[in-house]
Protein backbone atom coordinates (compact mmCIF):
# COMPACT_ATOMS: atom_id res chain seq x y z
CA UNK A 1 0.00 0.00 0.00
CA UNK A 2 3.10 2.36 0.76
CA UNK A 3 4.45 1.07 -2.35
CA UNK A 4 1.70 2.32 -4.12
CA UNK A 5 1.06 5.53 -2.71
CA UNK A 6 4.66 6.58 -2.89
CA UNK A 7 4.59 5.54 -6.41
CA UNK A 8 1.94 7.86 -7.21
CA UNK A 9 3.84 10.79 -5.57
CA UNK A 10 7.11 9.87 -7.64
CA UNK A 11 4.92 9.98 -10.75
CA UNK A 12 2.84 13.13 -9.89
CA UNK A 13 6.63 14.77 -9.23
CA UNK A 14 7.76 13.48 -12.42
CA UNK A 15 4.71 15.56 -14.60
CA UNK A 16 5.57 18.39 -12.63
CA UNK A 17 8.98 18.38 -13.26
CA UNK A 18 8.29 17.25 -17.24
CA UNK A 19 6.04 20.68 -17.29
CA UNK A 20 8.47 22.91 -15.40
CA UNK A 21 11.04 21.49 -18.57
CA UNK A 22 8.43 22.44 -20.98
CA UNK A 23 8.45 26.33 -19.65
CA UNK A 24 11.77 26.23 -19.47
CA UNK A 25 12.68 24.94 -23.21
CA UNK A 26 9.56 27.43 -24.18
CA UNK A 27 11.28 30.01 -22.67
CA UNK A 28 14.35 29.39 -24.48
CA UNK A 29 12.65 29.37 -27.61
CA UNK A 30 13.48 25.09 -28.14
CA UNK A 31 10.17 23.80 -28.64
CA UNK A 32 9.17 26.85 -31.43
CA UNK A 33 8.98 24.55 -34.98
CA UNK A 34 7.61 21.73 -32.29
CA UNK A 35 4.86 23.91 -31.01
CA UNK A 36 4.06 25.08 -34.37
CA UNK A 37 3.42 21.64 -36.08
CA UNK A 38 1.54 20.52 -32.66
CA UNK A 39 -1.26 23.66 -32.79
CA UNK A 40 -1.44 23.72 -36.86
CA UNK A 41 -4.49 21.22 -36.26
CA UNK A 42 -6.11 23.14 -33.41
CA UNK A 43 -5.39 26.47 -35.04
CA UNK A 44 -7.50 24.84 -38.41
CA UNK A 45 -10.39 24.33 -35.27
CA UNK A 46 -10.15 27.24 -34.02
CA UNK A 47 -11.18 29.30 -37.68
CA UNK A 48 -13.44 27.03 -38.31
CA UNK A 49 -15.07 27.26 -35.08
CA UNK A 50 -14.35 31.21 -35.40
CA UNK A 51 -16.48 31.69 -38.47
CA UNK A 52 -19.07 29.80 -37.14
CA UNK A 53 -19.25 32.18 -34.38
CA UNK A 54 -19.26 35.28 -36.48
CA UNK A 55 -22.09 33.90 -39.04
CA UNK A 56 -24.14 32.93 -35.61
CA UNK A 57 -24.01 36.60 -34.11
CA UNK A 58 -23.71 38.39 -37.24
CA UNK A 59 -26.90 36.55 -38.40
CA UNK A 60 -28.58 36.95 -35.22
CA UNK A 61 -28.15 40.40 -34.64
CA UNK A 62 -29.82 41.12 -38.15
CA UNK A 63 -32.53 39.05 -37.68
CA UNK A 64 -33.16 40.51 -33.93
CA UNK A 65 -32.55 44.16 -34.45
CA UNK A 66 -33.84 45.03 -38.30
CA UNK A 67 -34.76 48.66 -37.22
CA UNK A 68 -31.38 49.65 -35.54
CA UNK A 69 -29.69 48.42 -38.67
CA UNK A 70 -32.39 50.58 -40.85
CA UNK A 71 -31.31 53.90 -38.41
CA UNK A 72 -27.76 52.84 -37.93
CA UNK A 73 -27.73 53.09 -42.15
CA UNK A 74 -29.50 55.77 -42.32
CA UNK A 75 -26.93 57.18 -40.21
CA UNK A 76 -23.91 55.80 -41.56
CA UNK A 77 -25.09 57.51 -45.17
CA UNK A 78 -24.90 60.59 -43.75
CA UNK A 79 -21.87 60.51 -42.15
CA UNK A 80 -20.20 59.14 -45.33
CA UNK A 81 -21.35 61.68 -47.42
CA UNK A 82 -20.19 64.34 -44.25
CA UNK A 83 -16.44 62.33 -45.00
CA UNK A 84 -16.71 62.35 -48.42
CA UNK A 85 -16.70 65.91 -48.59
CA UNK A 86 -14.22 66.04 -45.88
CA UNK A 87 -11.89 63.83 -48.30
CA UNK A 88 -12.15 66.11 -50.81
CA UNK A 89 -10.87 68.83 -48.60
CA UNK A 90 -8.32 66.35 -47.06
CA UNK A 91 -7.01 65.16 -50.43
CA UNK A 92 -6.07 69.17 -51.48
CA UNK A 93 -3.80 69.47 -48.04
CA UNK A 94 -2.09 66.19 -48.71
CA UNK A 95 -1.67 67.61 -51.95
CA UNK A 96 -0.15 70.69 -51.04
CA UNK A 97 2.04 68.38 -48.38
CA UNK A 98 3.48 66.69 -50.91
CA UNK A 99 4.62 69.53 -53.00
CA UNK A 100 6.31 71.47 -49.48
CA UNK A 101 7.90 68.17 -48.67
CA UNK A 102 9.54 67.79 -51.80
CA UNK A 103 10.72 71.10 -51.09
CA UNK A 104 12.10 69.91 -48.05
CA UNK A 105 13.69 66.58 -49.67
CA UNK A 106 11.36 65.38 -46.44
CA UNK A 107 9.44 61.96 -47.45
CA UNK A 108 7.40 60.81 -45.20
CA UNK A 109 7.78 57.52 -43.33
CA UNK A 110 3.83 56.38 -43.36
CA UNK A 111 3.98 56.87 -47.43
CA UNK A 112 6.22 54.29 -47.90
CA UNK A 113 4.68 51.41 -45.61
CA UNK A 114 3.87 48.22 -46.91
CA UNK A 115 1.00 45.76 -46.34
CA UNK A 116 0.26 42.55 -46.08
CA UNK A 117 -3.58 41.66 -45.14
CA UNK A 118 -4.04 38.73 -43.00
CA UNK A 119 -7.15 36.77 -41.72
CA UNK A 120 -7.95 36.58 -37.84
CA UNK A 121 -8.42 32.63 -36.76
CA UNK A 122 -8.23 33.05 -33.42
CA UNK A 123 -9.74 35.64 -31.25
CA UNK A 124 -8.88 36.67 -27.52
CA UNK A 125 -9.31 34.48 -24.74
CA UNK A 126 -10.91 36.23 -22.13
CA UNK A 127 -10.19 34.20 -19.29
CA UNK A 128 -6.21 34.39 -20.76
CA UNK A 129 -3.74 36.99 -18.75
CA UNK A 130 -2.30 38.07 -22.10
CA UNK A 131 -4.76 39.59 -24.82
CA UNK A 132 -3.69 38.17 -28.04
CA UNK A 133 -5.32 37.36 -31.55
CA UNK A 134 -3.93 34.76 -34.00
CA UNK A 135 -3.53 35.19 -37.74
CA UNK A 136 -2.99 33.32 -40.86
CA UNK A 137 0.14 34.78 -41.83
CA UNK A 138 3.68 33.84 -40.31
CA UNK A 139 7.72 33.88 -41.07
CA UNK A 140 6.85 31.93 -44.74
CA UNK A 141 5.02 35.40 -45.56
CA UNK A 142 7.88 37.21 -44.54
CA UNK A 143 6.34 38.34 -41.25
CA UNK A 144 8.86 38.76 -38.26
CA UNK A 145 8.26 39.84 -34.51
CA UNK A 146 7.85 43.40 -33.60
CA UNK A 147 5.96 44.13 -36.49
CA UNK A 148 3.02 46.49 -36.27
CA UNK A 149 -0.33 44.72 -36.87
CA UNK A 150 -3.07 48.12 -38.01
CA UNK A 151 -6.57 48.14 -39.30
CA UNK A 152 -8.42 50.76 -41.43
CA UNK A 153 -9.63 52.29 -38.13
CA UNK A 154 -6.25 52.33 -36.44
CA UNK A 155 -2.97 50.22 -34.24
CA UNK A 156 -4.47 46.72 -33.46
CA UNK A 157 -1.12 45.77 -31.86
CA UNK A 158 2.62 44.23 -32.30
CA UNK A 159 3.60 40.09 -33.65
CA UNK A 160 4.70 38.30 -30.28
CA UNK A 161 5.87 35.00 -31.79
CA UNK A 162 5.37 32.91 -35.50
CA UNK A 163 5.38 30.24 -36.58
CA UNK A 164 5.87 29.47 -40.69
CA UNK A 165 2.18 29.83 -41.09
CA UNK A 166 0.57 31.74 -38.38
CA UNK A 167 1.34 34.63 -36.04
CA UNK A 168 0.35 35.96 -32.55
CA UNK A 169 -0.18 39.68 -32.51
CA UNK A 170 0.02 41.20 -28.54
CA UNK A 171 -3.03 43.66 -28.39
CA UNK A 172 -2.56 47.30 -27.71
CA UNK A 173 -5.19 46.43 -24.91
CA UNK A 174 -3.46 43.97 -23.07
CA UNK A 175 -1.73 44.61 -19.87
CA UNK A 176 2.13 44.42 -20.72
CA UNK A 177 1.63 46.48 -23.72
CA UNK A 178 3.10 49.97 -23.49
CA UNK A 179 2.88 52.53 -26.17
CA UNK A 180 4.92 56.06 -26.63
CA UNK A 181 1.56 58.27 -28.31
CA UNK A 182 0.76 61.88 -28.72
CA UNK A 183 -2.64 63.75 -28.85
CA UNK A 184 -3.21 64.61 -32.51
CA UNK A 185 -4.18 68.13 -31.90
CA UNK A 186 -2.59 69.19 -28.56
CA UNK A 187 1.23 67.40 -29.84
CA UNK A 188 0.89 66.49 -26.40
CA UNK A 189 3.18 63.11 -25.74
CA UNK A 190 2.46 60.37 -23.18
CA UNK A 191 2.20 56.86 -22.85
CA UNK A 192 -0.85 54.51 -23.55
CA UNK A 193 -1.08 51.66 -22.04
CA UNK A 194 -3.64 48.46 -21.39
CA UNK A 195 -5.84 47.80 -18.99
CA UNK A 196 -7.49 44.49 -17.54
CA UNK A 197 -11.41 45.27 -18.59
CA UNK A 198 -9.89 45.92 -22.74
CA UNK A 199 -9.75 50.05 -22.03
CA UNK A 200 -6.46 52.00 -23.06
CA UNK A 201 -5.44 54.67 -20.31
CA UNK A 202 -2.94 57.57 -21.78
CA UNK A 203 -0.68 58.57 -18.96
CA UNK A 204 2.64 60.80 -17.83
CA UNK A 205 0.38 63.59 -19.78
CA UNK A 206 1.67 66.83 -18.81
CA UNK A 207 -0.85 68.66 -15.82
CA UNK A 208 -1.24 71.67 -18.16
CA UNK A 209 -1.67 70.10 -21.45
CA UNK A 210 -4.89 70.67 -23.01
CA UNK A 211 -7.23 67.30 -23.34
CA UNK A 212 -10.26 66.97 -24.48
CA UNK A 213 -12.87 64.42 -24.70
CA UNK A 214 -12.95 63.28 -28.78
CA UNK A 215 -9.05 64.28 -29.12
CA UNK A 216 -7.43 61.48 -31.38
CA UNK A 217 -4.63 59.70 -30.25
CA UNK A 218 -1.70 58.54 -32.18
CA UNK A 219 1.72 56.86 -32.03
CA UNK A 220 4.62 59.29 -31.67
CA UNK A 221 7.56 56.71 -33.08
CA UNK A 222 9.56 57.64 -29.85
CA UNK A 223 11.46 54.95 -29.02
CA UNK A 224 11.60 53.21 -32.67
CA UNK A 225 9.48 50.23 -31.60
CA UNK A 226 6.12 51.50 -33.87
CA UNK A 227 5.72 54.52 -36.65
CA UNK A 228 4.67 57.14 -36.31
CA UNK A 229 1.29 58.65 -36.67
CA UNK A 230 -0.87 55.56 -36.52
CA UNK A 231 -4.23 56.30 -35.01
CA UNK A 232 -4.54 54.50 -31.43
CA UNK A 233 -8.14 56.07 -29.70
CA UNK A 234 -9.99 58.47 -28.99
CA UNK A 235 -9.84 60.26 -26.19
CA UNK A 236 -13.20 59.32 -23.65
CA UNK A 237 -12.66 61.19 -20.39
CA UNK A 238 -9.70 63.00 -18.74
CA UNK A 239 -8.40 62.39 -15.14
CA UNK A 240 -6.69 65.04 -13.95
CA UNK A 241 -5.97 64.68 -9.97
CA UNK A 242 -3.97 67.74 -7.69
CA UNK A 243 -2.01 65.10 -5.62
CA UNK A 244 -0.66 63.77 -8.96
CA UNK A 245 2.17 65.05 -11.35
CA UNK A 246 0.50 63.86 -14.36
CA UNK A 247 -3.04 63.70 -15.66
CA UNK A 248 -5.09 60.69 -17.46
CA UNK A 249 -6.86 60.44 -20.20
CA UNK A 250 -9.02 57.32 -20.68
CA UNK A 251 -9.06 56.49 -24.79
CA UNK A 252 -10.96 54.38 -26.66
CA UNK A 253 -9.64 52.26 -29.64
CA UNK A 254 -11.61 52.28 -32.66
CA UNK A 255 -11.20 48.39 -33.21
CA UNK A 256 -13.11 45.96 -31.68
CA UNK A 257 -10.93 43.47 -30.85
CA UNK A 258 -13.68 40.53 -30.03
CA UNK A 259 -15.00 40.86 -33.81
CA UNK A 260 -11.58 41.32 -36.11
CA UNK A 261 -11.51 39.65 -39.26
CA UNK A 262 -8.83 41.34 -41.13
CA UNK A 263 -5.88 43.07 -40.19
CA UNK A 264 -2.51 44.73 -41.99
CA UNK A 265 0.60 43.49 -41.39
CA UNK A 266 3.34 46.86 -42.09
CA UNK A 267 5.84 44.41 -43.25
CA UNK A 268 9.17 47.30 -44.24
CA UNK A 269 8.86 48.91 -40.58
CA UNK A 270 11.97 47.74 -38.73
CA UNK A 271 11.94 47.99 -34.87
CA UNK A 272 15.04 49.31 -33.60
CA UNK A 273 16.48 48.56 -30.30
CA UNK A 274 17.39 51.60 -28.20
CA UNK A 275 18.97 49.61 -25.06
CA UNK A 276 21.63 49.51 -26.90
CA UNK A 277 22.42 53.33 -26.29
CA UNK A 278 21.53 52.94 -22.71
CA UNK A 279 24.00 50.19 -22.27
CA UNK A 280 26.68 52.38 -24.04
CA UNK A 281 26.08 55.18 -22.00
CA UNK A 282 26.15 53.32 -18.61
CA UNK A 283 29.35 51.60 -19.82
CA UNK A 284 30.75 55.01 -20.25
CA UNK B 1 -10.73 4.00 -24.16
CA UNK B 2 -10.92 6.86 -21.62
CA UNK B 3 -7.45 7.49 -22.30
CA UNK B 4 -8.35 7.67 -26.05
CA UNK B 5 -11.05 10.14 -25.67
CA UNK B 6 -9.19 12.60 -23.71
CA UNK B 7 -7.08 14.18 -26.73
CA UNK B 8 -10.11 14.96 -29.23
CA UNK B 9 -12.60 16.04 -26.54
CA UNK B 10 -9.65 18.44 -25.01
CA UNK B 11 -8.69 19.61 -28.09
CA UNK B 12 -12.43 20.61 -29.27
CA UNK B 13 -12.65 22.35 -25.72
CA UNK B 14 -9.92 24.27 -26.17
CA UNK B 15 -10.73 25.44 -29.49
CA UNK B 16 -14.18 26.27 -28.60
CA UNK B 17 -12.81 28.31 -25.43
CA UNK B 18 -10.26 30.18 -27.65
CA UNK B 19 -12.94 30.90 -30.47
CA UNK B 20 -16.90 30.39 -29.48
CA UNK B 21 -16.49 31.72 -25.62
CA UNK B 22 -15.49 35.47 -26.47
CA UNK B 23 -18.85 36.05 -28.12
CA UNK B 24 -20.71 35.19 -25.03
CA UNK B 25 -18.41 36.80 -22.83
CA UNK B 26 -20.05 38.92 -19.92
CA UNK B 27 -18.24 41.13 -17.87
CA UNK B 28 -15.06 39.69 -18.95
CA UNK B 29 -15.81 36.12 -17.97
CA UNK B 30 -16.54 32.85 -19.57
CA UNK B 31 -16.63 29.48 -18.75
CA UNK B 32 -13.05 27.85 -18.83
CA UNK B 33 -14.24 24.72 -21.04
CA UNK B 34 -10.76 22.89 -20.31
CA UNK B 35 -10.84 23.21 -16.44
CA UNK B 36 -14.14 21.85 -16.43
CA UNK B 37 -13.54 18.97 -18.52
CA UNK B 38 -10.66 17.81 -16.43
CA UNK B 39 -12.34 18.42 -13.28
CA UNK B 40 -16.04 17.00 -13.97
CA UNK B 41 -13.89 13.88 -15.34
CA UNK B 42 -10.77 13.40 -12.76
CA UNK B 43 -13.61 13.16 -10.03
CA UNK B 44 -14.37 9.49 -10.86
CA UNK B 45 -11.34 8.12 -12.48
CA UNK B 46 -8.04 7.32 -10.56
CA UNK B 47 -5.16 10.23 -10.18
CA UNK B 48 -2.89 8.95 -12.71
CA UNK B 49 -5.69 9.21 -15.00
CA UNK B 50 -7.01 12.54 -14.51
CA UNK B 51 -3.40 13.82 -14.45
CA UNK B 52 -3.00 12.64 -18.00
CA UNK B 53 -6.02 14.70 -18.69
CA UNK B 54 -4.98 17.73 -17.01
CA UNK B 55 -1.36 17.29 -19.00
CA UNK B 56 -2.90 17.31 -22.78
CA UNK B 57 -5.99 19.86 -21.78
CA UNK B 58 -3.25 21.72 -20.44
CA UNK B 59 -1.34 21.44 -23.16
CA UNK B 60 -3.81 22.08 -25.51
CA UNK B 61 -5.01 25.55 -24.04
CA UNK B 62 -1.11 26.62 -24.13
CA UNK B 63 -0.64 25.92 -28.00
CA UNK B 64 -3.61 28.52 -28.47
CA UNK B 65 -2.26 31.06 -26.29
CA UNK B 66 0.72 32.97 -25.83
CA UNK B 67 1.55 31.24 -22.49
CA UNK B 68 4.72 29.20 -22.87
CA UNK B 69 4.11 25.03 -23.24
CA UNK B 70 3.19 23.67 -19.45
CA UNK B 71 2.08 26.67 -18.07
CA UNK B 72 -1.35 25.39 -17.87
CA UNK B 73 -0.64 21.94 -16.78
CA UNK B 74 0.88 23.04 -13.06
CA UNK B 75 -2.51 24.67 -11.57
CA UNK B 76 -4.79 21.72 -12.80
CA UNK B 77 -1.96 19.11 -11.51
CA UNK B 78 -1.54 20.44 -7.85
CA UNK B 79 -4.97 20.54 -7.74
CA UNK B 80 -6.11 17.07 -8.60
CA UNK B 81 -3.27 15.76 -6.29
CA UNK B 82 -4.97 17.44 -3.80
CA UNK B 83 -8.17 16.54 -4.43
CA UNK B 84 -6.71 13.16 -4.20
CA UNK B 85 -5.82 13.49 -0.84
CA UNK B 86 -8.98 15.06 -0.03
CA UNK B 87 -11.37 12.41 -1.97
CA UNK B 88 -10.13 9.58 0.46
CA UNK B 89 -12.39 11.31 3.09
CA UNK B 90 -15.42 11.39 0.94
CA UNK B 91 -18.07 8.89 0.35
CA UNK B 92 -19.52 10.11 -3.12
CA UNK B 93 -19.08 13.17 -5.08
CA UNK B 94 -21.98 15.39 -4.19
CA UNK B 95 -23.07 19.43 -4.92
CA UNK B 96 -20.64 20.53 -2.28
CA UNK B 97 -17.89 18.62 -3.51
CA UNK B 98 -18.24 19.82 -6.92
CA UNK B 99 -18.50 23.64 -5.82
CA UNK B 100 -15.34 23.67 -3.93
CA UNK B 101 -13.10 21.70 -5.96
CA UNK B 102 -14.09 23.88 -9.36
CA UNK B 103 -13.47 27.32 -6.80
CA UNK B 104 -10.21 25.68 -5.90
CA UNK B 105 -8.99 24.86 -9.37
CA UNK B 106 -10.18 28.21 -11.16
CA UNK B 107 -8.55 30.03 -7.94
CA UNK B 108 -5.00 27.75 -8.02
CA UNK B 109 -5.41 27.66 -12.24
CA UNK B 110 -5.57 31.19 -12.60
CA UNK B 111 -2.47 31.89 -9.86
CA UNK B 112 0.02 29.62 -11.02
CA UNK B 113 -0.74 30.72 -14.56
CA UNK B 114 0.17 34.68 -13.42
CA UNK B 115 3.01 33.62 -11.61
CA UNK B 116 4.53 31.48 -14.31
CA UNK B 117 3.47 34.53 -16.82
CA UNK B 118 5.03 36.84 -14.39
CA UNK B 119 8.22 34.97 -13.49
CA UNK B 120 8.60 34.47 -17.39
CA UNK B 121 9.04 38.09 -17.96
CA UNK B 122 5.36 38.96 -19.12
CA UNK B 123 5.02 42.05 -17.00
CA UNK B 124 2.85 45.27 -16.85
CA UNK B 125 4.49 47.58 -18.35
CA UNK B 126 5.35 50.76 -15.68
CA UNK B 127 6.53 49.85 -11.91
CA UNK B 128 4.96 47.75 -9.39
CA UNK B 129 2.41 50.20 -8.05
CA UNK B 130 0.64 50.02 -11.66
CA UNK B 131 1.60 46.23 -11.29
CA UNK B 132 -0.47 45.75 -8.07
CA UNK B 133 -3.28 47.63 -9.46
CA UNK B 134 -3.44 45.42 -12.95
CA UNK B 135 -3.15 42.15 -10.83
CA UNK B 136 -5.85 43.58 -8.89
CA UNK B 137 -8.32 44.70 -12.04
CA UNK B 138 -7.06 40.99 -13.35
CA UNK B 139 -8.97 39.52 -10.48
CA UNK B 140 -12.09 41.31 -10.24
CA UNK B 141 -12.14 41.55 -14.02
CA UNK B 142 -11.48 37.89 -15.29
CA UNK B 143 -11.12 35.52 -11.95
CA UNK B 144 -14.36 36.85 -9.93
CA UNK B 145 -16.73 36.32 -13.15
CA UNK B 146 -14.84 33.06 -14.72
CA UNK B 147 -15.56 31.85 -10.35
CA UNK B 148 -19.54 32.85 -11.07
CA UNK B 149 -19.06 31.22 -15.26
CA UNK B 150 -17.29 27.68 -13.90
CA UNK B 151 -19.70 27.40 -10.88
CA UNK B 152 -22.80 27.44 -12.94
CA UNK B 153 -21.17 24.93 -15.64
CA UNK B 154 -19.74 22.50 -13.64
CA UNK B 155 -22.99 20.67 -13.15
CA UNK B 156 -24.07 19.93 -16.73
CA UNK B 157 -20.15 19.22 -17.30
CA UNK B 158 -20.08 16.93 -14.61
CA UNK B 159 -23.70 14.65 -15.69
CA UNK B 160 -22.40 15.01 -19.41
CA UNK B 161 -19.33 13.62 -18.30
CA UNK B 162 -20.99 11.20 -16.08
CA UNK B 163 -23.15 9.62 -18.62
CA UNK B 164 -20.00 9.64 -21.17
CA UNK B 165 -17.90 7.75 -18.60
CA UNK B 166 -20.99 5.09 -18.15
CA UNK B 167 -21.27 4.52 -21.88
CA UNK B 168 -17.31 4.09 -22.23
CA UNK B 169 -17.01 1.85 -19.98
CA UNK B 170 -19.54 -0.34 -20.10
CA UNK B 171 -18.92 -4.02 -21.10
CA UNK B 172 -19.67 -4.82 -24.68
CA UNK B 173 -21.60 -7.89 -25.48
CA UNK B 174 -19.84 -10.11 -27.98
CA UNK B 175 -22.29 -11.84 -30.87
Amino acid sequence: MRNFRSSRWVFLGVVLLISFGLITASQLGVLGPLRGIAAAPLNLLTGIFNRIGLALTSGGEGLADLATLQRRNADLEEALARFQSELVELREIASDYTRLSQLLDYTSNTRDQEFIAAEVIALSDPNAPLRTIVINRGGRDGLAVGMPVVTGQGLVGRILNITANASRVLLVSDPSSAISARLQTSRVEGSVIGQAGGDLLMTFIPLDAQVQEGDLVITSGLGGNLPSDIVIGQVTSVRQLEFELFQQAVVRSLNNFDTLEIVLVVTNFQPVDLSVFEQATTGN
Amino acid sequence: MSNFLSVPLLALAAALQVSLAPYISILGGTPDLVLLLVVAWSLNVPLEQGILWAVIGGLCKDLLSAAPLGTSNIGMVLLLSFVSLVRQQLYSVGVFTLVWVIMLGTVMQFGTTLLILFTSGFQPAFGSQLGYNVVFLEISTILLPTIVYNLIGIFPMYWLVRRLQRTSNRPRRLS
